[in-house]
Protein backbone atom coordinates (compact mmCIF):
# COMPACT_ATOMS: atom_id res chain seq x y z
CA UNK A 1 0.00 0.00 0.00
CA UNK A 2 1.30 3.33 -1.21
CA UNK A 3 1.57 6.72 1.54
CA UNK A 4 -1.10 8.43 -0.32
CA UNK A 5 -3.47 4.99 -0.18
CA UNK A 6 -3.14 5.13 3.55
CA UNK A 7 -4.30 8.79 3.37
CA UNK A 8 -7.05 8.33 1.53
CA UNK A 9 -8.41 5.25 3.93
CA UNK A 10 -7.54 7.44 6.59
CA UNK A 11 -10.13 10.26 5.12
CA UNK A 12 -12.80 7.33 4.47
CA UNK A 13 -12.94 6.33 7.89
CA UNK A 14 -13.67 9.82 9.49
CA UNK A 15 -16.69 9.92 7.00
CA UNK A 16 -19.30 7.65 8.57
CA UNK A 17 -17.85 9.35 12.25
CA UNK A 18 -18.36 12.42 11.10
CA UNK A 19 -21.92 11.94 9.78
CA UNK A 20 -22.64 10.45 13.49
CA UNK A 21 -21.39 13.83 14.74
CA UNK A 22 -24.11 15.57 12.71
CA UNK A 23 -27.07 13.47 13.71
CA UNK A 24 -25.89 14.31 17.18
CA UNK A 25 -25.64 17.99 17.27
CA UNK A 26 -28.49 17.85 15.01
CA UNK A 27 -30.52 15.82 17.65
CA UNK A 28 -29.30 18.08 20.53
CA UNK A 29 -30.42 21.78 18.36
CA UNK A 30 -33.98 19.93 18.92
CA UNK A 31 -34.10 18.74 22.38
CA UNK A 32 -32.51 22.22 23.77
CA UNK A 33 -34.73 23.38 26.45
CA UNK A 34 -36.11 26.55 25.94
CA UNK A 35 -37.77 26.91 22.68
CA UNK A 36 -34.73 28.29 19.94
CA UNK A 37 -37.69 30.19 18.42
CA UNK A 38 -38.12 32.29 21.36
CA UNK A 39 -35.13 33.20 21.59
CA UNK A 40 -35.06 34.19 18.11
CA UNK A 41 -38.38 35.84 17.84
CA UNK A 42 -38.87 36.98 21.46
CA UNK A 43 -41.36 36.37 24.44
CA UNK A 44 -43.94 38.38 22.70
CA UNK A 45 -44.71 36.70 19.20
CA UNK A 46 -47.73 36.03 17.98
CA UNK A 47 -48.75 32.61 16.66
CA UNK A 48 -48.68 34.10 13.03
CA UNK A 49 -44.87 34.95 13.37
CA UNK A 50 -43.92 31.64 15.00
CA UNK A 51 -45.80 30.01 12.18
CA UNK A 52 -43.85 31.89 9.49
CA UNK A 53 -41.08 31.55 11.04
CA UNK A 54 -41.04 27.83 11.14
CA UNK A 55 -41.68 27.82 7.71
CA UNK A 56 -38.89 29.85 6.89
CA UNK A 57 -36.49 28.04 8.99
CA UNK A 58 -37.99 24.81 8.19
CA UNK A 59 -39.41 23.79 11.05
CA UNK A 60 -42.03 22.68 10.23
CA UNK A 61 -40.67 19.79 7.70
CA UNK A 62 -40.69 15.95 9.01
CA UNK A 63 -37.17 15.51 10.49
CA UNK A 64 -35.58 13.14 7.99
CA UNK A 65 -36.17 16.46 5.64
CA UNK A 66 -34.91 18.63 8.50
CA UNK A 67 -31.86 16.70 8.77
CA UNK A 68 -31.44 16.50 4.92
CA UNK A 69 -31.44 20.58 4.71
CA UNK A 70 -29.43 20.32 7.61
CA UNK A 71 -26.65 18.32 6.27
CA UNK A 72 -26.60 20.42 2.62
CA UNK A 73 -26.74 23.58 4.24
CA UNK A 74 -23.41 22.62 6.40
CA UNK A 75 -21.63 21.69 2.91
CA UNK A 76 -22.73 24.39 1.58
CA UNK A 77 -20.99 26.51 4.19
CA UNK A 78 -24.75 28.20 5.46
CA UNK A 79 -24.38 27.51 9.47
CA UNK A 80 -27.70 29.80 9.61
CA UNK A 81 -27.14 33.28 11.30
CA UNK A 82 -26.16 34.41 15.32
CA UNK A 83 -29.62 35.49 16.70
CA UNK A 84 -27.63 38.35 19.01
CA UNK A 85 -25.00 39.26 16.17
CA UNK A 86 -27.44 39.18 13.40
CA UNK A 87 -24.67 38.08 10.45
CA UNK A 88 -24.24 34.67 9.17
CA UNK A 89 -22.65 32.07 11.88
CA UNK A 90 -20.01 30.91 9.01
CA UNK A 91 -18.56 34.94 8.48
CA UNK A 92 -18.01 35.06 12.33
CA UNK A 93 -16.52 31.91 12.79
CA UNK A 94 -14.24 32.55 9.49
CA UNK A 95 -13.74 35.62 11.35
CA UNK A 96 -12.36 34.74 14.17
CA UNK A 97 -10.89 31.41 13.48
CA UNK A 98 -7.97 32.53 12.21
CA UNK A 99 -7.19 34.10 15.78
CA UNK A 100 -7.56 30.81 16.92
CA UNK A 101 -5.74 28.45 15.12
CA UNK A 102 -2.52 31.41 15.61
CA UNK A 103 -2.90 30.48 19.14
CA UNK A 104 -3.66 27.02 19.06
CA UNK A 105 -0.28 26.85 16.42
CA UNK A 106 2.05 29.22 18.32
CA UNK A 107 0.98 27.40 21.86
CA UNK A 108 2.26 23.64 19.76
CA UNK A 109 5.38 25.26 18.60
CA UNK A 110 6.23 26.79 21.59
CA UNK A 111 5.29 23.54 23.98
CA UNK A 112 7.67 21.67 21.35
CA UNK A 113 10.04 24.32 21.50
CA UNK A 114 10.10 24.03 25.57
CA UNK A 115 9.45 20.07 25.51
CA UNK A 116 12.05 18.49 23.10
CA UNK A 117 14.99 20.03 24.72
CA UNK A 118 14.60 20.03 27.84
CA UNK A 119 13.80 16.72 27.97
CA UNK A 120 17.09 15.47 26.32
CA UNK A 121 18.32 17.24 29.57
CA UNK A 122 16.09 15.40 31.78
CA UNK A 123 16.60 11.93 30.00
CA UNK A 124 20.58 12.65 29.45
CA UNK A 125 20.90 13.77 33.27
CA UNK A 126 18.61 11.23 34.60
CA UNK A 127 18.04 11.32 38.55
CA UNK A 128 19.77 14.39 38.89
CA UNK A 129 19.25 18.13 40.12
CA UNK A 130 18.21 18.96 37.03
CA UNK A 131 16.02 15.90 35.75
CA UNK A 132 13.81 16.75 39.60
CA UNK A 133 13.88 20.59 38.50
CA UNK A 134 12.35 19.98 35.01
CA UNK A 135 9.95 17.52 36.14
CA UNK A 136 9.17 18.99 39.48
CA UNK A 137 8.10 22.29 37.68
CA UNK A 138 6.51 20.77 34.78
CA UNK A 139 4.44 18.59 37.47
CA UNK A 140 3.60 21.90 38.98
CA UNK A 141 2.38 23.00 35.95
CA UNK A 142 0.24 20.40 35.03
CA UNK A 143 -1.60 20.93 38.90
CA UNK A 144 -2.51 24.30 37.92
CA UNK A 145 -5.62 25.58 35.78
CA UNK A 146 -4.96 27.32 32.99
CA UNK A 147 -6.61 30.14 33.54
CA UNK A 148 -4.91 30.39 36.92
CA UNK A 149 -1.15 30.29 34.81
CA UNK A 150 -3.06 33.13 32.82
CA UNK A 151 -3.72 34.87 35.22
CA UNK A 152 -0.21 34.79 37.06
CA UNK A 153 1.36 35.55 33.91
CA UNK A 154 -0.88 38.30 32.94
CA UNK A 155 -0.68 39.85 36.35
CA UNK A 156 2.92 39.58 37.20
CA UNK A 157 4.64 40.28 33.48
CA UNK A 158 1.77 42.00 31.45
CA UNK A 159 0.19 44.35 34.63
CA UNK A 160 3.17 44.97 36.61
CA UNK A 161 6.24 44.18 34.68
CA UNK A 162 4.69 45.88 31.97
CA UNK A 163 6.81 43.96 29.12
CA UNK A 164 3.92 42.48 27.58
CA UNK A 165 0.02 43.81 26.57
CA UNK A 166 -2.88 42.64 28.83
CA UNK A 167 -5.31 42.00 26.18
CA UNK A 168 -5.73 42.04 22.39
CA UNK A 169 -4.48 40.69 19.07
CA UNK A 170 -2.68 42.98 17.22
CA UNK A 171 -2.51 43.58 13.58
CA UNK A 172 0.82 42.29 12.12
CA UNK A 173 2.43 39.26 11.80
CA UNK A 174 5.26 40.35 14.25
CA UNK A 175 2.58 41.65 16.92
CA UNK A 176 1.05 38.98 17.08
CA UNK A 177 3.78 36.96 18.12
CA UNK A 178 4.01 39.69 20.41
CA UNK A 179 0.54 40.27 21.51
CA UNK A 180 0.21 36.27 21.52
CA UNK A 181 2.74 35.28 23.21
CA UNK A 182 1.75 34.80 27.34
CA UNK A 183 -1.74 33.63 25.78
CA UNK A 184 0.07 30.95 23.99
CA UNK A 185 3.02 30.06 26.59
CA UNK A 186 -0.20 29.36 29.31
CA UNK A 187 -2.10 27.51 26.78
CA UNK A 188 1.17 25.10 25.62
CA UNK A 189 2.25 24.80 29.25
CA UNK A 190 0.41 21.54 29.89
CA UNK A 191 0.93 20.21 26.35
CA UNK A 192 4.55 20.83 27.03
CA UNK A 193 4.41 18.80 30.39
CA UNK A 194 2.73 16.12 28.93
CA UNK A 195 5.20 15.90 26.10
CA UNK A 196 7.85 16.30 28.13
CA UNK A 197 7.29 13.09 29.99
CA UNK A 198 6.65 11.30 27.44
CA UNK A 199 9.85 12.36 25.71
CA UNK A 200 11.98 11.79 28.40
CA UNK A 201 10.78 8.40 28.73
CA UNK A 202 10.90 7.16 25.29
CA UNK A 203 14.54 8.62 25.18
CA UNK A 204 15.10 6.97 27.97
CA UNK A 205 13.78 3.71 26.48
CA UNK A 206 15.58 4.09 22.85
CA UNK A 207 19.33 5.29 24.67
CA UNK A 208 18.54 1.42 25.88
CA UNK A 209 18.42 0.16 22.00
CA UNK A 210 20.60 -1.85 20.28
CA UNK A 211 21.25 0.28 17.64
CA UNK A 212 21.69 2.99 19.76
CA UNK A 213 25.06 0.60 20.92
CA UNK A 214 25.59 -0.44 17.48
CA UNK A 215 25.73 3.58 16.54
CA UNK A 216 28.21 4.51 19.40
CA UNK A 217 30.51 1.21 18.81
CA UNK A 218 30.78 2.39 15.21
CA UNK A 219 32.27 5.64 16.35
CA UNK A 220 29.39 7.81 15.14
CA UNK A 221 29.54 11.13 17.14
CA UNK A 222 27.05 11.58 20.28
CA UNK A 223 25.32 14.43 18.85
CA UNK A 224 24.66 12.72 15.28
CA UNK A 225 23.44 9.63 17.07
CA UNK A 226 21.39 12.00 19.36
CA UNK A 227 20.31 13.57 16.37
CA UNK A 228 19.46 10.82 13.72
CA UNK A 229 18.78 8.15 16.12
CA UNK A 230 17.72 8.91 19.08
CA UNK A 231 15.01 11.43 18.50
CA UNK A 232 13.79 10.06 15.26
CA UNK A 233 12.90 7.37 17.21
CA UNK A 234 11.60 8.83 20.26
CA UNK A 235 9.52 10.96 18.57
CA UNK A 236 7.58 8.68 16.97
CA UNK A 237 5.01 8.00 20.03
CA UNK A 238 4.99 11.61 20.85
CA UNK A 239 3.75 12.86 17.28
CA UNK A 240 0.75 10.74 18.55
CA UNK A 241 0.34 12.48 21.50
CA UNK A 242 0.71 15.70 19.98
CA UNK A 243 -2.10 15.41 17.82
CA UNK A 244 -4.24 13.34 20.15
CA UNK A 245 -3.64 16.86 22.83
CA UNK A 246 -3.85 19.31 19.81
CA UNK A 247 -8.05 18.67 20.86
CA UNK A 248 -7.30 19.67 24.66
CA UNK A 249 -5.46 22.75 23.05
CA UNK A 250 -8.45 23.72 20.89
CA UNK A 251 -10.71 23.58 24.24
CA UNK A 252 -7.65 24.84 26.68
CA UNK A 253 -8.35 27.88 23.46
CA UNK A 254 -11.95 28.19 24.98
CA UNK A 255 -10.36 29.16 28.78
CA UNK A 256 -7.22 31.10 27.83
CA UNK A 257 -9.17 33.35 24.89
CA UNK A 258 -11.28 34.77 28.32
CA UNK A 259 -8.47 35.20 30.08
CA UNK A 260 -6.41 37.40 27.68
CA UNK A 261 -9.86 38.77 26.12
CA UNK A 262 -8.60 37.44 22.94
CA UNK A 263 -10.93 37.81 20.22
CA UNK A 264 -11.31 34.22 18.79
CA UNK A 265 -13.69 31.25 18.55
CA UNK A 266 -13.34 30.39 22.14
CA UNK A 267 -14.67 33.25 23.50
CA UNK A 268 -17.12 33.23 21.20
CA UNK A 269 -18.31 29.74 22.30
CA UNK A 270 -18.09 31.29 26.03
CA UNK A 271 -20.18 34.41 24.85
CA UNK A 272 -22.56 32.22 22.47
CA UNK A 273 -23.62 30.54 25.55
CA UNK A 274 -24.56 33.47 27.76
CA UNK A 275 -26.34 34.95 25.17
CA UNK A 276 -28.09 31.56 24.19
CA UNK A 277 -27.09 32.17 20.77
CA UNK A 278 -27.79 28.42 19.42
CA UNK A 279 -27.21 28.66 15.82
CA UNK A 280 -23.26 29.61 16.75
CA UNK A 281 -22.56 26.73 19.47
CA UNK A 282 -23.74 24.34 16.87
CA UNK A 283 -21.75 26.08 14.33
CA UNK A 284 -18.75 26.04 16.16
CA UNK A 285 -19.81 22.68 18.00
CA UNK A 286 -19.25 21.34 14.58
CA UNK A 287 -16.49 23.39 13.12
CA UNK A 288 -14.29 22.09 16.42
CA UNK A 289 -14.95 18.87 15.46
CA UNK A 290 -13.80 18.84 12.28
CA UNK A 291 -10.61 20.41 12.77
CA UNK A 292 -9.76 17.99 15.46
CA UNK A 293 -10.53 15.24 12.71
CA UNK A 294 -8.46 16.76 10.39
CA UNK A 295 -5.77 16.86 13.35
CA UNK A 296 -5.90 13.06 13.61
CA UNK A 297 -5.73 12.02 9.91
CA UNK A 298 -3.17 14.45 10.17
CA UNK A 299 -1.53 13.00 13.09
CA UNK A 300 -1.41 9.31 11.35
CA UNK A 301 0.19 10.93 8.13
CA UNK A 302 3.08 12.21 10.09
CA UNK A 303 3.00 8.45 11.98
CA UNK A 304 3.43 6.79 9.03
CA UNK A 305 6.37 9.08 7.76
CA UNK A 306 8.36 8.68 10.71
CA UNK A 307 7.26 4.91 11.56
CA UNK A 308 7.52 2.87 7.66
CA UNK A 309 6.27 0.12 9.62
CA UNK A 310 2.70 1.39 10.21
CA UNK A 311 2.32 1.06 6.04
CA UNK A 312 3.70 -2.34 6.14
CA UNK A 313 0.75 -3.26 8.88
CA UNK B 1 17.24 -19.16 64.26
CA UNK B 2 18.18 -16.39 61.99
CA UNK B 3 15.74 -17.67 59.04
CA UNK B 4 12.66 -16.95 60.67
CA UNK B 5 14.17 -13.29 61.99
CA UNK B 6 14.56 -12.39 58.33
CA UNK B 7 11.51 -13.35 57.32
CA UNK B 8 9.67 -11.30 59.19
CA UNK B 9 11.67 -8.10 58.51
CA UNK B 10 11.71 -9.09 54.90
CA UNK B 11 8.16 -8.62 53.78
CA UNK B 12 8.44 -5.09 55.87
CA UNK B 13 10.98 -3.74 54.39
CA UNK B 14 9.54 -5.14 50.89
CA UNK B 15 6.20 -3.06 51.75
CA UNK B 16 7.47 -0.37 53.41
CA UNK B 17 5.23 2.73 51.80
CA UNK B 18 6.35 4.40 49.34
CA UNK B 19 7.41 8.31 50.57
CA UNK B 20 5.02 9.54 47.13
CA UNK B 21 1.83 7.81 48.72
CA UNK B 22 2.07 8.81 51.95
CA UNK B 23 2.59 12.49 51.13
CA UNK B 24 -0.57 12.07 48.74
CA UNK B 25 -2.23 10.56 51.46
CA UNK B 26 -1.68 13.47 54.00
CA UNK B 27 -2.19 16.13 50.84
CA UNK B 28 -5.63 14.34 50.29
CA UNK B 29 -6.50 13.95 53.83
CA UNK B 30 -5.63 17.68 54.86
CA UNK B 31 -8.60 18.50 52.20
CA UNK B 32 -10.75 15.66 53.14
CA UNK B 33 -10.56 16.96 56.13
CA UNK B 34 -11.63 20.26 55.41
CA UNK B 35 -14.46 18.67 53.16
CA UNK B 36 -16.09 16.97 56.14
CA UNK B 37 -15.28 19.22 58.88
CA UNK B 38 -15.06 22.82 57.17
CA UNK B 39 -17.15 24.89 60.01
CA UNK B 40 -14.75 23.06 62.87
CA UNK B 41 -11.66 24.40 60.83
CA UNK B 42 -12.61 27.61 59.06
CA UNK B 43 -12.29 30.66 61.81
CA UNK B 44 -14.88 32.34 59.63
CA UNK B 45 -18.21 31.90 58.26
CA UNK B 46 -17.14 31.94 54.07
CA UNK B 47 -20.09 34.72 53.32
CA UNK B 48 -20.07 36.90 56.19
CA UNK B 49 -19.39 40.52 54.96
CA UNK B 50 -16.76 42.63 57.26
CA UNK B 51 -16.82 45.89 55.96
CA UNK B 52 -14.32 47.01 58.34
CA UNK B 53 -11.64 44.75 56.79
CA UNK B 54 -11.83 45.07 53.35
CA UNK B 55 -9.20 43.85 51.52
CA UNK B 56 -6.89 42.77 54.11
CA UNK B 57 -3.43 41.17 53.03
CA UNK B 58 -2.32 38.24 54.81
CA UNK B 59 -2.26 38.77 58.54
CA UNK B 60 -2.49 36.84 62.01
CA UNK B 61 -6.00 37.68 62.27
CA UNK B 62 -7.15 36.78 58.45
CA UNK B 63 -4.38 33.99 57.21
CA UNK B 64 -5.17 34.62 53.76
CA UNK B 65 -6.47 38.18 53.58
CA UNK B 66 -9.91 39.21 53.10
CA UNK B 67 -11.69 39.99 49.86
CA UNK B 68 -13.54 43.07 48.69
CA UNK B 69 -16.70 42.16 50.98
CA UNK B 70 -13.95 41.55 53.66
CA UNK B 71 -14.79 37.61 53.83
CA UNK B 72 -12.04 35.92 55.01
CA UNK B 73 -10.24 33.94 52.10
CA UNK B 74 -8.48 30.99 54.42
CA UNK B 75 -12.56 30.43 55.51
CA UNK B 76 -13.81 30.10 51.49
CA UNK B 77 -10.75 28.41 50.50
CA UNK B 78 -11.43 25.52 53.34
CA UNK B 79 -15.53 25.64 52.77
CA UNK B 80 -14.14 25.48 49.14
CA UNK B 81 -12.74 22.16 49.70
CA UNK B 82 -16.20 20.91 50.43
CA UNK B 83 -17.35 21.54 46.97
CA UNK B 84 -14.08 20.80 45.19
CA UNK B 85 -13.79 17.13 46.94
CA UNK B 86 -17.42 16.38 45.76
CA UNK B 87 -16.75 18.27 42.33
CA UNK B 88 -13.39 15.16 42.23
CA UNK B 89 -15.72 12.94 43.40
CA UNK B 90 -18.65 13.15 41.55
CA UNK B 91 -17.27 13.78 38.03
CA UNK B 92 -15.38 10.25 38.29
CA UNK B 93 -17.15 7.59 39.89
CA UNK B 94 -19.63 7.45 37.62
CA UNK B 95 -17.07 7.10 35.11
CA UNK B 96 -15.00 4.56 36.81
CA UNK B 97 -17.84 2.20 37.58
CA UNK B 98 -19.74 2.48 34.44
CA UNK B 99 -16.44 2.64 31.82
CA UNK B 100 -14.92 -0.35 33.74
CA UNK B 101 -18.42 -2.26 33.24
CA UNK B 102 -18.20 -1.41 29.72
CA UNK B 103 -14.90 -2.05 29.31
CA UNK B 104 -14.92 -5.63 31.12
CA UNK B 105 -17.60 -6.39 28.91
CA UNK B 106 -16.46 -5.56 25.63
CA UNK B 107 -13.19 -6.65 26.39
CA UNK B 108 -14.28 -10.14 27.75
CA UNK B 109 -16.91 -10.62 24.49
CA UNK B 110 -15.18 -8.80 21.72
CA UNK B 111 -16.46 -8.89 18.07
CA UNK B 112 -19.23 -6.67 17.58
CA UNK B 113 -19.60 -5.21 21.59
CA UNK B 114 -16.25 -4.15 20.63
CA UNK B 115 -17.13 -2.96 17.73
CA UNK B 116 -19.53 -1.21 18.99
CA UNK B 117 -17.52 0.19 21.23
CA UNK B 118 -14.95 1.17 18.98
CA UNK B 119 -17.25 3.81 16.71
CA UNK B 120 -18.42 5.49 20.53
CA UNK B 121 -14.85 6.15 21.29
CA UNK B 122 -14.19 7.22 17.56
CA UNK B 123 -17.52 9.79 17.79
CA UNK B 124 -15.92 11.38 21.07
CA UNK B 125 -12.58 11.58 20.72
CA UNK B 126 -14.06 13.90 17.74
CA UNK B 127 -14.63 16.47 19.97
CA UNK B 128 -12.11 18.17 22.20
CA UNK B 129 -13.07 16.83 25.60
CA UNK B 130 -13.40 20.68 27.24
CA UNK B 131 -15.87 21.94 24.36
CA UNK B 132 -17.91 18.83 24.35
CA UNK B 133 -18.81 19.32 27.92
CA UNK B 134 -19.13 23.38 27.62
CA UNK B 135 -21.31 22.48 24.50
CA UNK B 136 -23.55 19.85 26.96
CA UNK B 137 -23.52 22.28 29.82
CA UNK B 138 -24.63 24.91 27.16
CA UNK B 139 -27.73 22.46 26.27
CA UNK B 140 -28.45 21.76 29.84
CA UNK B 141 -27.78 25.28 31.45
CA UNK B 142 -24.66 26.08 33.67
CA UNK B 143 -24.47 24.43 37.01
CA UNK B 144 -22.85 21.52 39.38
CA UNK B 145 -25.03 19.02 37.94
CA UNK B 146 -25.25 19.74 34.92
CA UNK B 147 -21.37 19.67 34.49
CA UNK B 148 -21.74 16.11 36.26
CA UNK B 149 -24.06 15.25 33.51
CA UNK B 150 -22.09 16.51 30.91
CA UNK B 151 -18.55 15.11 31.97
CA UNK B 152 -20.28 11.40 33.18
CA UNK B 153 -21.57 11.06 29.16
CA UNK B 154 -18.02 11.70 28.23
CA UNK B 155 -15.39 10.53 30.79
CA UNK B 156 -16.16 6.71 30.98
CA UNK B 157 -14.34 6.58 27.49
CA UNK B 158 -11.10 6.53 29.35
CA UNK B 159 -12.07 3.91 31.63
CA UNK B 160 -13.68 1.37 29.39
CA UNK B 161 -10.34 1.89 27.07
CA UNK B 162 -8.36 0.51 29.81
CA UNK B 163 -10.01 -2.05 31.43
CA UNK B 164 -11.03 -3.11 27.78
CA UNK B 165 -7.11 -3.59 27.14
CA UNK B 166 -6.69 -5.45 30.16
CA UNK B 167 -9.41 -7.59 29.82
CA UNK B 168 -8.44 -8.76 26.50
CA UNK B 169 -4.65 -9.41 27.41
CA UNK B 170 -6.00 -11.13 30.29
CA UNK B 171 -8.77 -13.67 29.14
CA UNK B 172 -6.47 -15.76 27.60
CA UNK B 173 -4.35 -16.36 30.75
CA UNK B 174 -4.88 -19.76 32.08
CA UNK B 175 -6.34 -19.06 35.21
CA UNK B 176 -9.26 -17.53 33.02
CA UNK B 177 -9.17 -20.41 30.50
CA UNK B 178 -9.30 -23.15 33.43
CA UNK B 179 -12.79 -21.07 34.89
CA UNK B 180 -14.54 -21.64 31.66
CA UNK B 181 -13.33 -25.20 31.51
CA UNK B 182 -14.72 -25.70 35.16
CA UNK B 183 -18.21 -24.17 33.79
CA UNK B 184 -17.70 -21.11 35.81
CA UNK B 185 -20.42 -18.20 34.33
CA UNK B 186 -18.81 -15.56 32.00
CA UNK B 187 -20.01 -12.71 35.29
CA UNK B 188 -18.54 -15.08 37.40
CA UNK B 189 -15.23 -15.21 35.40
CA UNK B 190 -15.22 -11.36 34.36
CA UNK B 191 -15.80 -10.42 37.91
CA UNK B 192 -14.02 -12.11 40.24
CA UNK B 193 -11.58 -13.43 38.26
CA UNK B 194 -10.45 -11.47 35.36
CA UNK B 195 -11.94 -7.75 36.73
CA UNK B 196 -9.27 -8.06 40.39
CA UNK B 197 -6.42 -8.72 37.95
CA UNK B 198 -7.51 -5.84 35.56
CA UNK B 199 -8.31 -2.80 37.52
CA UNK B 200 -4.71 -1.65 39.04
CA UNK B 201 -4.60 0.73 35.59
CA UNK B 202 -8.50 2.08 35.63
CA UNK B 203 -7.77 2.61 39.99
CA UNK B 204 -4.44 4.63 39.04
CA UNK B 205 -5.88 6.34 36.51
CA UNK B 206 -8.63 7.15 38.87
CA UNK B 207 -6.48 9.19 41.08
CA UNK B 208 -5.31 11.59 38.21
CA UNK B 209 -8.91 11.94 36.91
CA UNK B 210 -9.78 13.49 40.32
CA UNK B 211 -7.26 16.20 39.82
CA UNK B 212 -8.37 16.47 36.57
CA UNK B 213 -12.40 16.67 37.73
CA UNK B 214 -11.13 19.83 39.83
CA UNK B 215 -9.06 21.65 37.39
CA UNK B 216 -12.25 21.15 34.72
CA UNK B 217 -14.72 22.31 37.88
CA UNK B 218 -12.65 25.41 38.02
CA UNK B 219 -12.33 26.02 34.82
CA UNK B 220 -16.01 26.07 34.63
CA UNK B 221 -16.64 28.13 37.58
CA UNK B 222 -14.34 30.39 36.55
CA UNK B 223 -16.33 30.86 32.88
CA UNK B 224 -19.67 30.96 35.38
CA UNK B 225 -20.51 27.54 33.51
CA UNK B 226 -20.10 25.23 36.79
CA UNK B 227 -20.47 26.56 40.55
CA UNK B 228 -22.46 29.60 40.92
CA UNK B 229 -21.40 32.57 43.17
CA UNK B 230 -21.22 33.10 45.64
CA UNK B 231 -20.37 29.64 46.80
CA UNK B 232 -17.14 29.25 47.91
CA UNK B 233 -15.44 26.98 45.29
CA UNK B 234 -11.96 27.21 44.29
CA UNK B 235 -12.17 28.61 40.16
CA UNK B 236 -15.43 30.93 41.10
CA UNK B 237 -13.00 32.10 43.85
CA UNK B 238 -9.92 32.73 41.53
CA UNK B 239 -12.77 34.62 39.32
CA UNK B 240 -14.17 36.51 42.10
CA UNK B 241 -10.13 38.34 42.77
CA UNK B 242 -9.15 38.38 39.51
CA UNK B 243 -9.90 41.77 39.05
CA UNK B 244 -7.38 42.51 42.36
CA UNK B 245 -4.85 40.45 41.23
CA UNK B 246 -2.48 43.82 40.98
CA UNK B 247 -3.72 45.13 44.25
CA UNK B 248 -4.76 42.42 46.70
CA UNK B 249 -2.97 39.45 45.07
CA UNK B 250 -3.84 36.99 48.08
CA UNK B 251 -7.82 36.82 46.93
CA UNK B 252 -6.96 34.69 43.32
CA UNK B 253 -3.64 33.52 44.67
CA UNK B 254 -4.28 31.43 47.25
CA UNK B 255 -7.54 29.23 46.03
CA UNK B 256 -5.28 28.77 42.81
CA UNK B 257 -3.03 26.98 45.31
CA UNK B 258 -5.66 25.00 46.91
CA UNK B 259 -6.08 23.82 43.40
CA UNK B 260 -2.59 23.35 43.23
CA UNK B 261 -2.26 21.67 46.06
CA UNK B 262 -4.91 18.99 45.29
CA UNK B 263 -3.52 18.37 41.91
CA UNK B 264 -0.36 17.63 43.52
CA UNK B 265 -1.40 15.12 46.19
CA UNK B 266 -3.88 13.21 43.90
CA UNK B 267 -1.11 12.77 41.56
CA UNK B 268 1.33 11.71 44.22
CA UNK B 269 -1.40 9.28 45.64
CA UNK B 270 -1.18 7.96 41.96
CA UNK B 271 2.01 7.30 41.54
CA UNK B 272 1.95 5.63 45.22
CA UNK B 273 -0.56 3.33 44.59
CA UNK B 274 0.65 2.34 40.62
CA UNK B 275 3.43 1.25 42.79
CA UNK B 276 1.90 -0.34 45.61
CA UNK B 277 -0.50 -2.49 43.63
CA UNK B 278 2.01 -3.49 40.75
CA UNK B 279 3.83 -6.51 41.84
CA UNK B 280 6.90 -5.81 39.86
CA UNK B 281 5.98 -2.12 39.34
Amino acid sequence: MNRWSYVLIRVLQVIPTFFVVMVLVFAAARLLPGDPLTAILGERATEEMVVKAKHELGLDQPLPVQFWIFLKDFFQGNLGDSINLKVPVTRLILERMPVTLFLTLYAAVLAAALAIPLAFVAALRKDTWADNLIRGVFQLGLSMPVFYIGLQLLTLLGARLRWFPVGGYGNTFGEHLYYLFLPALTLGFNLAAILMRNLRASILEVLQAEYVDFARAKGLRPSLILGKHVLRNALISTVTLFGLNIGGLIGGAVITETVFAIPGVGRLMVDSIFGRDYPVIQGLTLTFALLVSLVFILTDVIHAQLDPRVEAA
Amino acid sequence: MAAPALLTVKPRARRRLKPSLVAGLVIIGAFVLMALFPQVIAPYSPTAFDYQAVLQGPTAKHLFGTDNFGRDVFSRVVWGAQLDMQIALFTTLFPFLFGTLIGALTGYYGRWADAIFGRVVDIVVTFPFLVLVIAIVAVLGPGLKNMYIAVSAVGWITYGRLIRAEIRGQKRAEYALAGQVMGYTPARIIFRHLLPNAITPAIVYWMTDMALGILLGSSLGYLGLGAQPPTAEWGVLIADGKNFLATAWWISTFPGLAITLAGVGFSLLGDGLADLLRPRG
